[in-house]
């Protein structure tokens, strides 16, 4: 534990980043707002002009709340993939789990393309946002549970990671063949919605994703002591009194909440699971979940929040789709470290 | 080959045989394409006024559609050359596609070209649609209960076999002039003539509704369409002079933001021309660009938060089903005092909204409901045709 003052010196770095990266993901945007007027909607929303407070608290404080969120969960759910799987590769959507999100809503969109099909789910008295985030939570619980009943009967973990990755492609076989029967503009919708938004999550909505995501973490966290044991490999985890079967079923349904509730409420949001994992060993040094994962959800949360302050294009009319900016600019970032680094020593 | 029947094919050679007879005394000094023949091949000549994407030229034995593409300073054409089955093709057109008309039989992709088939009287014609699903005119339903009217696919899924098969006069697409055209290849190999309906690219209510008078000069009902749209022009251009002549001009939000992004129409797309005569103030109708604005929510919000009206607002039936999709959309002005207004009043019992179909060949219409909701009292009272208050 030598090193832990540098360590203390980095986190507060990264909290003060975290915190820069709020402000500006909040005082950002198409519409300019002076800082001082960002205060008065918080402090003093009696006073503040009610557009500026609206434009605030109603669009882009949800929309900081939602990056933070999904900052988070994409990254602790990528790095436990990734030691569950010790491969450097894996992702929060290798299980299948987010197509299984992508399916769901596909299922909602495409089919309710015909408006028949979309009236007759309407009857059931659910509509609007929550059919979709519905219809993406469903998806990716069914995969989820066909993961889990599947991994009771696979002892090892490669052989999980191909199923994984075969359930996957089956599903998005599915939602191909969806698209490929639709009608043009049922497809483009859909389309839209595999961009990734964090926009589209306001109020009650914002509170439930937030619920999951928060126990989604408590059982990442929780499950720490197991995931640092599985990076030693299955024999030690099961000499050290493990069952890696039941910490496979932990870390599984961990990452399901997290990938799962993410995608469904904000579209597939692609890299953030993969990339933050690394900078984050890269950045600390360790193998140790109890610092690794506080570690990612930091960075996860500073680079969704950039990633959407970028997406706003500053001094534009127009938003990019969150998806295609975390992309290109996480792979550089990636990059860059690796030739930094030379090796990837996490496993 | 196309079936001609009998009747027709002699009916033709009858008239070419009289032609040189018949015409003698109009053949010195006529200008060829002023030249009539005998028996006119068209006596109602089209005219195409507000519509850019095409033209119609007629000449002594044929008439010759050019579809137009323009993009930026370059122009692309496609060439039709119209003529009476029989006749025998004129030189100098070696790219044209070559239509028999009258044509017979259709088969159509969008359900707005069953409008203009519908306008035209001529939608007994429709033989094949790309889906049945939106479909809105009652013959053309009938037709698909009967199966004299079949689906073929649309897009990658166009079933070219069927439609080959199917013999039809002419088969009218959705496709950009210039884009995609390549899927078509196969049909236009067999001899199957291809015509792409463009009007979705006119930045007019009036250019779109124009498209009417390609499927007159398909079907030889040059008149009947000729008539019928000079009253709806008329009566448009009376109705914009009534709403774009308001006093007061209420401010109008468009739309819905889906997943943080608004799209809105832009200041040269039709539905910017709709609002500019409907009298509303619009705060994108100086912008660039026919299609829509791609704006990001924050962008829109201060107009949203303040605007009088908010119209056209997607796939909701009621305000519940606004704060459904997002609660936030409670607290715009337009909403608040209950001055919403959607375009699906004439939705059918498949979930098909009409107004997407024979609204596009009834801009007076549309102009008409516009101007009813945003100046109440300006023309005589009556009720909505394709929009209604949302409660």
């Amino acid at each position: 534990m030598t090193k832990s003052p540098f360590r203390n010196v980095r986190v507060a770095g990264l909290l003060l980043l975290l915190l820069l990266a709020f402000l500006l993901d909040l005082s950002i945007g198409t519409i300019k707002i002076p800082l001082k007027e960002i205060f008065t909607v918080f402090f003093s929303p009696s006073t503040a002009d009610p557009t500026w407070l609206f434009i605030i608290k109603g669009i882009r404080l949800p929309k900081a709340c939602t990056a933070v969120l999904a900052g988070c969960g994409l990254s602790v759910g990528g790095l436990q993939m990734q030691t569950l799987f010790r491969n450097p590769l894996a992702d929060p959507s290798i299980l299948g789990i987010t197509a299984g999100a992508n399916l769901g809503v596909a299922a909602v969109m495409l089919a309710g393309g015909s408006m028949a099909t979309f009236y007759a789910i309407k009857d059931l008295g659910v509509s609007g946002s929550w059919l979709i985030i519905g219809a993406g939570c469903l998806g990716s619980g069914v995969i989820m549970l066909l993961v889990l009943a599947l991994s009771r009967r696979l002892r090892d973990n490669v052989m999980m990671l191909i199923v994984g990755i075969m359930l996957g492609s089956i599903t998005l076989a599915l939602v191909s063949i969806w698209q490929y029967f639709s009608d043009p503009e049922a497809v483009k919708d859909y389309l839209m919605w595999t961009f990734g938004s964090l926009g589209g999550v306001a109020g009650g909505q914002l509170s439930i994703l937030a619920a999951v995501v928060v126990i989604g973490l408590i059982v990442a966290l929780l499950s720490s002591k197991m995931l640092d044991a599985l990076l030693l490999g299955e024999n030690y985890a099961r000499s050290m009194g493990l069952s890696a079967r039941r910490a496979r079923i932990i870390i599984i349904c961990s990452t399901s909440l997290l990938a799962g509730s993410i995608t469904a409420f904000c579209g597939p949001i692609g890299f953030v699971g993969i990339a933050v994992p690394h900078v984050a060993r890269n950045l600390f040094n360790t193998a140790s979940h109890r610092i690794l994962i506080p570690a990612c959800c930091l960075i996860g949360m500073i680079l969704l929040l950039l990633c959407d302050v970028i997406a706003q294009l500053p001094g534009s009319q127009t938003v990019l789709p969150i998806n295609i900016i975390t992309s290109l600019v996480g792979s550089p970032l990636v990059i860059t470290l690796l030739l930094r680094q030379k090796s990837i020593n996490a496993w | 080959m196309k079936k001609i029947s009998p009747f027709f094919s002699f009916a033709f050679v009858a008239v070419l045989c009289l032609t040189p007879f018949l015409s003698c005394r109009r053949r010195s000094g006529s200008k060829a394409s002023e030249a009539v023949a005998g028996k006119d091949l068209s006596p109602a000549k089209s005219r195409i006024k507000y519509a850019h994407g095409f033209t119609i030229d007629y000449y002594d034995r044929y008439k010759e559609v050019k579809i137009l593409n323009r993009a930026g300073d370059k122009m692309d054409t496609l060439d039709y050359l119209l003529l009476p089955a029989g006749a025998s093709v004129p030189p100098g057109h070696p790219h044209a596609q070559v239509i028999n008309i009258p044509v017979k039989s259709l088969i159509v992709m969008a359900s707005l070209h069953i409008a203009q088939a519908d306008f035209a009287g001529v939608a007994d014609r429709i033989t094949g649609l790309g889906t049945g699903q939106y479909v809105n005119s009652p013959v053309v339903r009938e037709g698909l209960r009967t199966g004299r009217t079949r689906q073929v696919g649309i897009d990658a899924n166009l079933n070219n076999e069927l439609v080959i098969a199917m013999h039809p006069g002419v088969v009218m697409t959705m496709s950009n002039p210039d884009a995609a055209f390549g899927q078509y290849r196969t049909l236009m190999d067999a001899g199957v003539p291809v015509v792409p309906n463009a009007e979705w690219l006119e930045t007019t209510p009036l250019g779109r509704a124009e498209w009417v008078k390609l499927i007159g000069a398909l079907t030889d009902r040059e008149e009947w369409v000729n008539r019928k749209f000079d009253s709806v022009a008329q009566l448009y251009q009376q109705l914009a002079g009534t709403g774009g002549g308001a006093a007061v001009k209420p401010s109008v939000i468009i739309g819905m933001p889906f997943k943080g992004t608004w799209y809105t129409p832009a200041g040269e797309s039709y539905m910017a021309q709709f609002l500019r005569d409907a009298g509303a103030g619009y705060h994108w109708s100086n912008s660039k660009g026919t299609g829509s604005l791609p704006l990001s929510f924050e962008s829109v919000a201060p107009e949203a938060l303040t605007a009088d009206f908010w119209l056209n607002v997607g796939y909701v039936d009621s305000k519940k089903d606004i704060l459904a999709k997002d609660t936030r959309y409670g607290s715009f002005h337009a909403f608040r005092t209950g001055a919403v207004y959607n375009n699906n009043n004439r939705t059918n019992d498949l979930g098909s909204n009409d107004y997407w179909e024979s609204g596009a060949v009834n801009p007076q219409l549309v102009l008409a409901d516009l101007i009813r909701i945003l100046h109440p009292g300006l023309l005589p009272a009556d009720s909505l045709v394709y929009y209604k208050q949302l409660k």
